[in-house]
């Protein structure tokens, strides 16, 4: 390469990190003064961007604008009372269960342990002292479950105050999001005005078909975990499917937690059935499979195109730092953190190559 | 009662609406599309003020859509020629408007001007709302395109 043509590169290269570094301060300030809302924002974002096709599909068939959102989040409330009355109560009763039942999970852990650790010093040589281990692990371990759980009661009832506000905020995302939209992008210098649009329309774009995708992912394994647990006889059914298909949010690391979860409540059920080990594993990979064979290439193929190792890390680094909001928010940011900067790079080194040395 | 805070903020006036559709209706982008529709489109399309002088953009930068002269003049030049020179109702960089969005000429403001941005985002908003005008649209770019294309041919077979 060239002297000049390398040093255009890396000063293009130099102020695009320095434009991308400011972008994304002012996105993390915005982020930590909106802290206290910051969940209903997200969630309000995700309904907009998974309702505003049928708004648009309603507005196309001659419904007034704000009739079509009014009808859509009227469907929404109604689907959601439907799921209040009736799927919650069942939950939290799946939770109480779970609750009761982590004691026996627990020491059912404790007999896998003994047994592998045992075989394990054995085949290592040294003697591991299996009982102080276990008691550690145990505590640590019976200590988080049951605060996860307690946590889970306290953030149901959370959930049913954000629940007032997501329709109210939803229905001024799909009102005038846009309007605001275009106000902010008015105050964009003429310099960089085009290239801030196309940024927003390609994050945008990406950023809706991601949501629109991971949704309909996680309904289908949520469904096919639901059918299948139910139909081998597992405890907690509903609960233990809505979990998996939550957990299919989180890519590679998800469907392993599921997986150990659904083992350690299957090995927790009184009488204990060894069958239901392999089957309920089975259940959630025959989802994994309709998922990865037809749910991945017909809504989310293409929707982020990031190496697997980008995946894992940035699920890794965002969840230490923002924690469980971090993790399913990690690859919509280092997808969105892609666009900006190729898009920034690519035309700052088109000015660079412009201007005459 | 309308709230005239809420309205003042998010609408455009009612009279530049008006003179943003008149322009664009006696385009040919705009042929046999009817004017509500018109209106309809130039209340989300962007009106930028440009200086005298001022760069509006450069061959190689990446375009987001057409742009209609509402006040003022234009320049277009590539490779130092001047190619153009656009005058009130004239418009520019359509092909934007289609797959390709890199600028293919320097175009800058000669006094102060006013410009009127239409983003591809919103043509493609608007096709999915109205897909039969969309189709008649996308054939009046097609023929637009087609044109130019023409135009620059002649000028080559010319030199």
């Amino acid at each position: 390469m060239p002297a000049s043509v390398y040093n255009k590169t890396s000063s293009a290269n130099f102020q695009t990190m320095k434009i991308f570094v400011l972008v994304i301060a002012v996105i993390l300030g915005s982020f930590y003064l909106m802290s206290s809302v910051l969940i209903p924002v997200i969630i309000s974002f995700t309904l907009y961007a998974l309702f505003e096709p049928a708004t648009l599909y309603l507005v196309r068939h001659n419904f007034n604008h704000s009739v079509s959102i009014l009808i859509v989040l009227l469907l929404l409330v109604i689907f959601g009372f439907i799921a209040t009355a009736f799927a919650f109560p069942q939950l939290l009763d799946q939770v109480g269960l779970l609750q009761a039942k982590l004691p026996q999970i627990l020491s059912q852990l404790e007999v896998f342990l003994t047994r592998y650790s045992s075989e394990l010093s054995a085949k290592i040589g040294i003697d591991l002292d299996n009982s102080k281990i276990i008691i550690s692990l145990l505590s640590q371990f019976s200590s988080l479950g049951q605060s996860l759980l307690l946590n889970i009661s306290d953030k149901l009832l959370g959930f049913a105050i954000i629940s007032l506000l997501v329709p109210f905020l939803t229905y001024y995302l799909l009102k005038d999001y846009k309007s605001v939209r275009n106000r902010l992008m008015n105050w964009l210098p003429n310099s960089s005005f085009e290239l801030g649009w196309l940024i927003y329309h390609r994050v945008a774009r990406q950023l809706q078909s991601y949501t629109r995708g991971v949704m309909i992912q996680s309904a289908v394994m949520a469904s096919i975990c639901i059918a299948g647990f139910t139909l081998i006889g597992m405890d907690i059914a509903v609960l233990l499917g809505c979990i998996t298909g939550i957990l299919n949010l989180l890519p590679y690391v998800g469907p392993i937690i599921s997986m150990v979860l659904t083992l350690l409540v299957a090995s927790a059920m009184t009488p204990f059935d060894p069958s239901l080990l392999y089957l309920g594993v089975l259940v959630i990979m025959s989802a994994q499979i309709v998922d990865n064979a037809i749910v991945i290439p017909a809504v989310i193929a293409h929707a982020v195109n990031l190496h697997p190792v980008q995946v894992v890390l940035g699920i890794i680094i965002f969840g230490s730092v923002f924690g469980t909001l971090g993790v399913i928010l990690a690859i919509p940011a280092i997808a969105t953190a892609k666009i900006v900067y190729n898009n920034l790079y690519t035309d700052i080194l088109n000015a660079h190559r412009k201007t005459p040395r | 009662m309308s709230n005239s805070f809420w309205s003042n903020i998010f609408k455009k006036q009612s009279n530049e609406i008006q003179s943003i559709a008149n322009l664009w209706q006696s385009t040919p982008l705009f042929n046999k599309i009817p004017a509500r529709h018109i209106e309809f489109l130039s209340a989300k399309m962007h009106v930028r003020h440009f200086q005298p002088d001022e760069v509006i953009f450069r061959q190689g930068d990446q375009g987001a859509g057409a742009i209609l002269v509402m006040q003022g003049s234009v320049r277009v030049m590539a490779n130092k020629t001047e190619l153009a020179l656009l005058e009130v109702g004239d418009f520019f960089g359509e092909i934007a408007l289609a797959e390709r969005d890199i600028r293919t000429a320097d175009a800058f403001s000669i006094g102060n001007s006013t410009l009127v941005y239409f983003l591809k985002q919103d043509l493609e908003e608007w096709i999915e709302l109205e897909p039969r005008l969309g189709a008649r649209f996308l054939m009046n770019l097609s023929s637009t395109l087609a044109q130019r294309l023409y135009q620059v041919n002649q000028l080559i077979a010319d030199q």
